[in-house]
């Protein structure tokens, strides 16, 4: 299964269309897309318009595959779940986002294992190719909690020690 | 505060990837008194055993709803009285860290989100005038007077 997901916040019509495409393309495909409050809604796959944490971390943990939006909760939670993610940035310039930091997370995640970033539309397909034919990475891409020395630093600062 | 007993803390995060980052530094509050807030009434689920608090997930484009986040911010603060409120992020845990050290003298602390990867985020250069400790997670946008980097969460 293909899970489809564009987060937690604004809608990502770009995303879910051109998936909706792919799936029309490989109907042998099985799909679920995320689509948010987006104003497009999917012909060629099932779609739902949010799901709760839980629910999302099934979704994923269910998938051979996630495409997302290039948000931090996505690409975390794939890698929880050693799941290969494609991701397609949000642009500014189109109103998906506030800002174009995603561009700035698509660069720095780009050559992480399991971790296939589509740059324009045209690349979904091809990444999503090169995503299933090599499958999850063998290890998580990042460690389950966050380095020790940053954990170290904060309990101490919030003993009052810093 | 009472130097005997560990402080209270107060963990807030918006949804999705704020979330799960606030996530991977609970560890940090290990054996403190904790409770948490975040959007998602499942996130519940993340923190057994500790008091959850569900608020109104406001994005910079909702102006209206900042209102009944308010008032809910405030409940929570009220009701658990924090000594420290620490926060990945976004723009209403500016607000709650703005209201727990004007109301309560909370001490604050501020990691902006590991996606604001070549400049702090809207929400995180305004929580400069609201937290006590005002972090990056990209060294190279820490800056002598802040923000500050410690470290990531990844």
């Amino acid at each position: 299964m293909i899970f489809v997901t564009i987060g937690s916040m604004f809608p990502f019509d770009r995303l879910i269309q051109r998936m909706d495409e792919w799936a029309q393309a490989h109907p042998e495909a099985e799909l679920l897309a995320q689509i948010g409050d987006g104003a497009y809604a999917p012909t060629h796959m099932p779609w739902v318009r949010r799901l709760d944490q839980v629910d999302f971390a099934r979704k994923v943990a269910e998938a051979d595959l996630v495409v997302a939006h290039a948000g931090m909760g996505s690409v975390i939670t794939a890698s929880q779940f050693r799941k290969p993610i494609v991701m397609l940035p949000r642009l500014k310039e189109w109103d998906e986002h506030t800002t174009d930091h995603q561009i700035a997370t698509a660069n720095w995640l780009r050559d992480k294992p399991g971790v296939y970033i589509a740059d324009a539309d045209a690349d979904l397909g091809p990444r999503i190719a090169e995503a299933l034919a090599a499958g999850g990475p063998a290890e998580p891409t990042f460690a389950a909690e966050a380095p020790d020395e940053f954990i170290a630093r904060l309990r101490s600062c919030i003993f009052g020690q810093s | 505060m009472d130097k005997h007993r560990p402080p209270k803390v107060l963990a807030i995060a918006s949804g999705g990837g704020h979330w799960v980052q606030m996530r991977r530094i609970m560890p940090a509050f290990e054996g403190m008194d904790v409770c948490y807030a975040s959007v998602d009434p499942s996130s519940a689920a993340d923190v057994p055993g500790h008091a959850y608090y569900a608020f109104r997930d406001v994005s910079r484009r909702d102006r209206l709803g900042f209102a009944v986040l308010i008032a809910q911010l405030a409940r929570i603060l009220l009701r658990e009285r924090p000594d420290v409120v620490i926060t990945t992020g976004s723009a209403p845990c500016l607000f709650a860290l703005g209201m727990a050290k004007t109301f309560l003298r909370a001490r604050t602390i501020w990691i902006d989100s590991i996606a604001n990867a070549e400049r702090m985020s809207s929400s995180g250069a305004q929580a400069r005038r609201v937290a006590d400790v005002w972090l990056t997670q990209w060294e190279h946008l820490a800056r002598p007077g802040g923000p500050d980097y410690w470290g990531a969460v990844l």
